[in-house]
């Protein structure tokens, strides 16, 4: 039988159509039913889920909900669950990824949202994360409670499998009701979450609502934003552009667009005992969901006066890609994405005053620039440029026009550059900062986009500290 | 002088009668081994991928140019300003570069153009009246459509052939009056133009609900796509359009495949069925690759388009080009551009990374 996606609380799926989406990346072809929603879907899902959300959520204490996630996570690392067996075969045939890459992806993912991460989450955010449960003091007098939204609408994309889990569990964090919707590319991970949610919690079962519709279909989406109290979206400029347009005034939207991340090797990590690993960690970056997340990088700038010049630790880099190739392959393109890799190879070979360094059948690709200049976006899958700078002092000028599109940085570096480069380079505009080798991995709570994940989604309701006193004069016990 | 050899033999070879797959190779190769020589930027891409005169020995094995190389490169043998025509693309994508294409002469383009046209368009008749739907070549000087189409007129229209746009758009006038000249006297007419055009045309005639009923043995050729500037239709619904406005069947409404990058053309034989299958002379050949490696994809499978065409031999004979096809019997299957190779993927964050920039 198909998998089906969605989760659809108070809809009987029989009354539903269902339309088929086919994957075959890998060769096998597989199908998944989604829900075809019109727009009076999002409207009459959104109600339930606003008044379960009311009634079984927004009354729990948030250690509550800690219990919940980390419940469900728990069953999802665990690898005989039928959900993660679930997960293991079905998603590398969805998303094209090789199947190894997914099962140590999922884990270490999923890691991030276990109990004493999620409250890491809530640490990161709140000095006390009981101001999500009730009245708490606040310093400079009255009190303060965070509520969340009644409604958090998701517009996720489908780059990188399990995304959907931080905004779900931000979300649930701070009580909302959640109606996710799911991208084309992988519908099953979101679905599959709140299934089991559903099974370890069944209060919460009705708390969110899994839908989808083709990604930029208007009218179930202007329905979902007019339903919804916040809304978070995640995609290209384009598509983001397009829901910004459709916002009701008045209503929230936190857009989370693309960004291009990159890598910064010092010379000090080049010296011949370390090259090596080096060069293996900075692929692993590359390898790591073949590019496809924000996080990953599309250039390295390497220093020169290392033991090991640029030019030779790009080598040292396609050697190490051409290994991680055999370990863990990249997915197959689709011939939208060969051209675009042919194209940038082309490029490069154009552009590039040193080498373009590349595997024949196309499965990686690394190009040298040794003249210093040289930041832009790279083809992905597995398609990396090297550009040699005299020192990485440099650099933060040279990526600083492109501050709107600045994420991650992934560092190879003494512990005082480390600091120093952080410095300029979160004056350009960089808003996270890693070792070479996580670039993919960020830690729980990171601030996504240098935000907050939960601050930025509730409001706080304060008691003026005056209305307290005042209030006190009116007690049945004021003298 | 070599030169002048390249273009007498490849005159012969156009004017020959199926001159065979070895005659193709042995020219092909030759025209890679001048093209190695005499044109640097071409030679340096060809030994990046290990391709010299000396390891090719087969037109197949000869290194594909992606299109987009012509709006960096100046992919000639000879000096550009020496050069008899420029043409060029239109533009319209990556920052307005334009792909350029010099000829050091435009003999060959026109004995290419002109069999070709021949035999695909005319199918044995010597004359006919044409009406163009698109600028003449004063209008666009740099444009191989442009010149292609006067060509038409000139050596396969009658008298009373020609242009139907001017400075100010479609002569609407001039087009009712040639068509309802043709109805009348029963003499066939040709309407060739950019597929765009057609559709302007047709939404003009249909508003006061003309339509026409062009006698037999009329034709029209369109090209191009509707490239965002006109309505897009379905080459169904475009086709039946057609049919109904000026009265010709659909299998003698002709599609023209033809590419700037090119100096050849390919032809459908009529477009009864969509997608039709599209075919070029002997002097070109098509293959159906995987972009990334150059290799061809199993016949039945997309893959996106490679041509070699003997006729581009100041250029490169051999382009990738950024649609996409079918290899089927007798030709190949034309499905347009590649999905989303400007939308998504590489070029669309080049899009957003260098606005981006200019914003800060």
């Amino acid at each position: 039988m198909a998998e089906r996606a969605g989760h659809l609380p108070g809809l009987d799926p029989a009354s539903l159509r269902w339309e088929m989406l086919t994957f075959g990346r890998t060769g096998t072809t597989l199908a998944v039913e989604v829900p075809v929603l019109g727009g009076e879907y999002s409207t009459r899902l959104a109600a339930p889920v606003r008044s379960e959300a009311a009634e079984h959520l927004r009354a729990q204490p948030v250690a509550r909900v800690v219990e919940a996630v980390d419940a469900a996570v728990a069953r999802l690392l665990d690898r005989q669950d039928p959900y993660r067996r679930k997960m293991e075969d079905v998603l590398p045939a969805v998303t094209g990824y090789d199947r190894e890459m997914v099962r140590l992806g999922l884990t270490q993912y999923l890691q991030t949202f276990r109990k004493p991460e999620l409250l890491r989450f809530l640490a990161e955010d709140f000095a006390n994360p009981t101001i999500l449960d009730d009245f708490q003091p606040l310093p400079k007098g009255g009190f303060g409670r965070a509520f969340g939204p009644p409604v958090l609408a998701h517009i996720w994309a489908g780059n990188v499998p399990g995304l959907p889990l931080w905004s779900l569990a931000s979300g649930l964090l701070v009580k909302a009701g959640n109606v996710g919707k799911v991208p084309s590319d992988e519908p099953l991970f979101a679905t599959w979450f709140a299934q089991l949610l559903a099974e370890v919690a069944p209060d919460l079962a009705g708390c969110l609502a899994i839908v989808w519709w083709r990604g930029g279909e208007e009218e179930p989406e202007r329905a979902l934003l007019q339903a919804a109290d916040l809304t978070l979206g995640y995609g290209g400029n384009e598509s983001l552009a397009a829901i910004q347009a459709r916002m009701p005034v008045g209503k929230r939207f936190l857009a989370y667009g693309h960004k291009v991340s990159f890598g910064m090797i010092a010379a000090a990590a080049l010296d011949p005992a370390k090259a090596a690993a080096t060069a293996r960690l900075a692929a692993y970056d590359v390898a790591r969901y073949d590019q496809q997340g924000c996080f990953a990088p599309h250039v390295f700038f390497v220093e020169r006066g290392g033991a090991v010049p640029p030019q030779t630790f790009a080598r040292y880099l396609a050697h190490e890609l051409a290994a991680f190739e055999a370990r863990y392959p990249r997915r197959g393109l689709t011939l939208a994405e060969a051209g675009s890799m042919a194209a940038w190879r082309h490029q490069e070979e154009l552009s590039a005053a040193g080498e373009v360094l590349g595997d024949p059948a196309g499965a990686w690709s690394v190009s040298y620039h040794g003249n210093g200049a040289g930041f832009a976006p790279s083809a992905l899958n597995r398609a990396i440029r090297v550009v040699a700078v005299d020192a990485l002092a440099e650099v933060p000028a040279l990526v600083a026009p492109y501050r709107t599109l600045l994420q991650t940085v992934g560092i190879a570096a003494p512990p005082r550059d480390l600091f120093r480069l952080a410095a300029a380079l979160g004056e350009a505009g960089v808003t996270r900062v890693a070792a070479l080798g996580d670039m993919t991995a960020p830690e729980a709570g990171w601030h996504h986009d240098g935000r907050f994940n939960l601050a930025d989604l509730v409001q706080i309701t304060e008691i003026d500290g005056r209305a307290e006193a005042a209030a006190d004069r009116l007690a049945d016990y004021a003298d | 002088m070599v030169y002048d050899r390249i273009v007498a033999d490849l005159l012969d070879f156009i004017a020959a009668d199926q001159p065979g797959e070895d005659a193709f190779n042995a020219l092909a190769l030759k025209l890679f081994a001048h093209q190695f020589e005499h044109n640097q930027p071409f030679a340096k891409f060809a030994r990046a991928r290990g391709k010299t005169p000396r390891t090719v020995k087969h037109w197949a094995d000869i290194p594909a140019v992606p299109i987009n190389a012509f709006k960096t490169l100046d992919l000639t043998c000879c000096p550009p300003e020496q050069a008899a025509a420029v043409f060029m693309t239109s533009g319209t994508t990556q920052g307005g570069l334009r792909g350029k294409s010099y000829h050091a002469t435009l003999d060959v383009w026109d004995a290419s153009m002109r069999r070709n046209f021949a035999e695909r368009f005319m199918r044995g008749r010597e004359r006919m009246a044409m009406g163009i739907l698109f600028p003449d070549e004063a209008m666009l000087p740099n444009s191989s459509l442009a010149h292609y189409l006067s060509l038409a007129v000139r050596d396969f229209g009658t008298p009373a052939s020609g242009h139907l746009i001017g400075p100010d758009g479609i002569d609407f006038e001039r087009l009712t009056t040639d068509l309802a000249r043709a109805e009348e006297t029963g003499e066939p007419y040709a309407l060739l133009g950019a597929s765009f055009s057609l559709v302007h045309a047709m939404d003009a005639l249909q508003a006061p609900g003309r339509s026409f009923h062009l006698p037999p043995g009329s034709r029209i050729l369109d090209t191009g796509g509707f490239k965002g500037q006109s309505r897009e239709l379905e080459l169904d619904e475009f086709y039946d359009t057609l049919s109904e406005s000026f009265g010709v069947p659909r299998a003698d409404c002709i599609n023209m495949y033809g590419m700037t990058e090119l100096s050849t053309q390919f032809y459908d034989d009529g477009n009864a069925v969509c997608p039709s299958v599209k075919s070029g002379p002997h002097w070109i050949r098509s293959r159906v690759v995987n972009p990334l490696t150059g290799a061809a994809v199993p016949k039945g499978d997309t893959g996106v388009l490679a041509h070699t065409d003997l006729a581009h031999f100041n250029i490169v004979t051999t382009i990738l080009t950024e649609d996409a096809g079918i290899e089927v019997d007798g030709g190949f299957l034309l499905l347009g551009r590649v999905a989303g190779a400007e939308a998504q993927g590489c070029s669309m964050a080049v899009d957003e990374f260098l606005s981006a920039a200019g914003a800060a």
